[in-house]
């Protein structure tokens, strides 16, 4: 595609990028003796925020074992790779993806917030009902055969299908 | 203390590299996210697909080396499709996963901000109503680490076989259908 090196490369092929994110399974095994994900974090930080303010001091139970506390600088780590990656690359975003007022029909900041807000709340509401997300229950669970993360990868897929109906089509 | 501190030093790390490879991909543009589900754009199941079957052969090849099986996921049912239904929603209103997000942050995509404080007060939200939850939905049929293998009875490396050649077929079958290079868009984003 270009001779850029391939950490200024704007694109990587799916397979190759998801090969490497596959193969992180490898330190998170020898490591934590776990798998790849990322919505423990929101557990143990939102259980961290509840015993600040209630009166029973519970944040000693927040960290039953250290896997949310890696996942913790997991997503801290996506950030900061995402950022440094699109800098390489000079694909930095600011604003809104141009996609969403084509699917929202609407110029609006505010409504795209208000919907990220929204969006927000159901991913994080969800993923810990089904004890992860498209990282534990998907790249991990899938891998691992559970049944339960076959379960809930495709009711994810059929919902989110049907939400993505009532958009307007690009 | 100290491990405390490594094991955050640890996830950064591994967190950097999945980040890196997340932008990379362009899996973590809501074009692409949203793409996937209108079924108009496939790089995130490519990407997706590839990072399983990548794991079916690490977990097997784990296995086979002799080290214990990790089995986390408790099936129940109900509170299997009832979260999954909740995240589809949650994926297709935000143009975002739970670690996409961050990747959309360090982008650049402000809207993100607006993903990242519902997340927070979702996962307060399940925190404060657990105790209910746990009686009416998180425990139910069939309460059991159940797995593929188990449930056809075939050993866990037949089964990590079977899935992985139907994953390399269906990726096989969606580059034909479409090249990678013709979702990426002018400018990166899934956009046309």
């Amino acid at each position: 595609m270009n001779h850029s090196p391939l950490i200024r490369r704007k694109a990587w092929s799916p397979y190759f990028a998801g090969i490497i994110i596959g193969s992180l399974q490898i330190p998170v095994f020898i490591y934590m003796k776990s798998s790849l994900g990322t919505s423990s974090s929101f557990g143990a930080v939102a259980c961290f925020f509840n015993s600040l303010w209630s009166s029973s001091s519970q944040s000693q139970t927040c960290l039953p074992t250290f896997k949310p506390l890696l996942q913790i600088g997991i997503v801290v780590g996506i950030f900061l790779g995402a950022y440094i990656s699109s800098t390489l690359s000079n694909t930095r975003r600011s604003s809104i993806s141009p996609v969403w007022p084509i699917l929202l029909n609407s110029q609006s900041v505010f409504k795209r917030f208000m919907l990220a807000f929204l969006g927000g709340f159901f991913l994080l509401f969800g993923a810990r009902i089904a004890n992860g997300c498209t990282s534990g229950n998907g790249i991990s669970g899938l891998a691992l055969l559970s049944i339960g993360s076959y379960v809930v990868i495709t009711s994810m897929f059929v919902s989110g299908m049907i939400v993505s109906f009532f958009y307007k089509k690009i | 203390m100290n491990n405390i501190i490594e094991i955050l030093f640890v996830g950064l790390l591994i967190g950097g590299i999945f980040g890196f490879a997340l932008e990379k991909a362009r899996v973590f543009e809501p074009g692409m996210i949203i793409g996937q589900l209108q079924l108009r754009n496939f790089i995130m199941l490519k990407v997706f697909l590839t990072a399983v079957a990548t794991g079916l052969v690490i977990f097997s090849v784990f296995q086979f080396l002799g080290f214990e099986r990790l089995n986390w996921k408790i099936a129940v049912y109900k509170a299997d499709i009832v979260g999954g239904l909740v995240l589809g929603i949650g994926v297709a209103l935000a143009g975002a996963c739970p670690g996409t997000l961050f990747a959309q942050l360090g982008a650049g995509y402000k809207d993100a901000l607006g993903t990242l404080v519902g997340a927070f007060l979702g996962a307060i939200t399940f925190f404060k109503l657990q105790a209910y939850l746990q009686v009416n939905l998180l425990t139910g049929y069939p309460n059991e680490k159940l797995t593929l293998d188990m449930l056809v009875g075939l050993p866990h490396w037949v089964v990590a076989s079977i899935i992985f050649f139907l994953i390399l077929m269906i990726l096989f079958l969606l580059e034909s259908y479409r090249k990678w290079t013709d979702d990426l868009g002018k400018n990166y984003d899934g956009l046309k």
